[in-house]
């Protein structure tokens, strides 16, 4: 670690792991309800329980973006962070207001959650994934402006490389656009198209540069291959992300009420949308295989590997795979989303923040590399959870196909929840997927405490 | 000896092999062969052309026969055989893809593949 105020990020990460953990227990705490309906109930109702699954996944998301930034920036710019103070007092900021928001969805029903976080004053509740009471936005915005107010006075007064350019920009737009997030117009389907202003501008927009430049900045580190190289590949990529992610945004608005312009204008643009993703996995097999040298951090260029390909994977192909129009018409709304959505963000956020962790961590923890028995926990971690989410992907899709088929396609259509009974068997092999991953997960964090040799550095 | 006749033919060919998995099919792998037509023994671009021969015939089999022998015995009219076929043949065909992809980054350095992803 070349600046301690990179050390700031072990913070982040620490409380990124423990809240991707609680994510996990939520995710298999439902994929149990949904064969079990009662199970937990009325302690954790299936709504209640899928509100902290995909909100605990946004929050550590975000400190892992935050940690990130925090040990990126810093040393890119070739300076101390402007205030590791600042980022120091933003972390429990934002630890206590995402703390107290969980709490807040277990222990109180939402509709008087909302009456007392005063919801009414400037209504912005009850919004898939946006369910945060208003005054936690208000916070998160906050946070959000003094983590970028302290990461701009640090890439500023400092180097300017592409990446941390590419990476402030990102979070810059995650910002911005989390803004729609405070207007909720009483027309629904004009609400969708600034829900997904937020949601979609996010995961499909500006969450890929930040993925971009992370991802960059960790092959550089490993492979050693020239910084000109890789800031090539980063401008293409970023470029076609933002080429076919923006008006790709019209793929969430076939069917629910809008013009039929946005069914051309969704699929064409949506159809493009695999190419950064390909690009990326292009660009990072060609970094490694024309690396310099061989990192004794094998798990970390693991890692970054594996997002490439499963960010394709699960952003890319399944993506495209219910994208266009008429596929869609079909789809839409059907467990062939959750298939792509969890491929999706494991495969691209959840895996690039592993992959920064991977890399800094032993660096902050005063080693070049984790030991070898801690890498090869690391590594097997990896491959359970890996495939586990593939194995979750395809049963999700099995599930999916079967849904469409019997509620949608078949000259007779079921009913929805007579179909969801026929889908059990699908959703018992994703729970026992979903307890392979948390079995891995529980072996990552192990890995951090295993004792062993250390490695050779033979960089 | 590899001439750059040789390493340009390789690149192209693992490209072609790409491309009949994407953009290209048929026409693609009629061009694949007759590259493969060209080389010689030994060398890189027969190395890279047979490969991606290989790889496109198996894809070929793995996704097109297997397919359609699960439709023909699975029958038209059950969800189970599109249960399966799309499942099976999306992530196959991804499978492939990602394969192809190491096999042509893999020729842009003009040697052979290795097992070893993460050391030399």
């Amino acid at each position: 670690m070349k600046y301690e105020s990179q050390g700031v990020a072990k913070l982040y990460f620490v409380a990124a792991i423990a809240l991707f953990i609680g994510q996990i227990l939520f995710g298999v705490t439902m994929g149990l309800q949904y064969v079990v309906g009662d199970f937990l109930f009325p302690e954790i109702p299936f709504n209640v329980a899928r509100m902290v699954h995909t909100n605990l996944l946004i929050v550590w998301l975000l400190f892992g973006f935050m940690g990130s930034a925090y040990f990126l920036v810093p040393e890119e710019a070739e300076r101390e962070l402007y205030s590791p103070m600042l980022a120091k007092i933003m972390f429990w900021i934002f630890l206590v207001a995402g703390a107290l928001t969980i709490l807040g969805y277990l222990l109180v029903p939402y509709a008087r959650l909302a009456e007392l976080t005063m919801n009414d004053l400037l209504p912005t509740m009850g919004r898939e994934f946006l369910e945060q009471p208003t005054i936690t936005k208000i916070g998160i915005v906050i946070v959000a402006l003094a983590f970028i107010f302290n990461i701009g006075m640090t890439v500023l007064s400092g180097r300017k490389t592409v990446i941390n350019l590419v990476l402030l920009t990102g979070l810059v737009g995650l910002a911005v656009f989390f803004l729609f997030a405070f207007y909720n117009p009483d027309n629904l389907v004009l609400d969708k198209y600034f829900w997904w202003f937020v949601v979609h501008l996010w995961v499909e927009g500006v969450w890929e540069l930040i993925m971009a430049s992370l991802l960059a900045y960790v092959l550089i580190k490993v492979t050693g291959v020239d910084r000109e190289v890789i800031e090539k590949w980063l401008y293409i990529i970023i470029a076609m992300a933002l080429i076919s992610g923006l008006v790709g945004t019209g793929h969430h608005f076939f069917w629910i009420g809008t013009p039929d312009y946005w069914q051309w204008l969704g699929s064409i643009f949506s159809a493009l949308e695999p190419i950064p993703f390909f690009m990326m996995t292009l660009f990072a097999f060609n970094v490694v295989n024309k690396r310099r040298r061989d990192h004794p951090n094998k798990a970390a260029v693991l890692w970054a590997l594996g997002t490439a390909v499963m960010a394709f994977l699960g952003a890319g192909v399944w993506g495209f795979l219910h994208t266009l129009a008429p596929v869609n018409f079909y789809t839409h709304g059907t467990q062939i989303t959750a298939a792509h959505g969890h491929m999706a963000f494991y495969g691209a956020y959840v895996m690039v923040v592993l992959t920064m962790i991977s890399y800094s961590m032993p660096l902050m923890r005063g080693q070049k590399a984790a030991n070898e028995t801690a890498q090869k926990l690391e590594i097997r971690s990896f491959w359970i959870m890996t495939l586990s989410m593939v194995a979750i992907t395809l049963l999700l899709t099995g599930a999916g196909v079967m849904q469409v088929y019997l509620q949608r396609y078949s000259s007779e259509p079921l009913p929805f929840m007579v179909v969801q009974d026929k889908l059990a068997v699908f959703y018992w092999l994703r729970e026992l997927a979903g307890l392979a991953f948390l079995y891995g997960l529980f072996m990552y964090v192990y890995s951090f405490f295993a004792k062993g040799k250390a490695v050779e550095d033979v960089a | 000896m590899n001439t750059e006749v040789n390493l340009k033919r390789a690149t192209t060919s693992s490209l072609l092999s790409l491309l009949n998995l994407t953009a290209l099919p048929v026409i693609a792998f009629v061009i694949l062969l007759i590259i493969y037509k060209k080389t010689e023994a030994d060398t890189i671009d027969h190395y890279y052309a047979l490969l991606g021969i290989k790889t496109n015939l198996l894809a070929g089999i793995a996704l097109v026969v297997v397919t359609a022998l699960v439709i023909f015995m699975g029958g038209f009219d059950s969800p189970w055989t599109w249960v399966f076929v799309l499942s099976y043949f999306v992530f196959v065909h991804a499978m492939f893809i990602l394969f192809a992809t190491w096999v042509m980054v893999r020729s842009w350095t003009g040697k052979k593949l290795t097992r070893a992803f993460l050391s030399k």
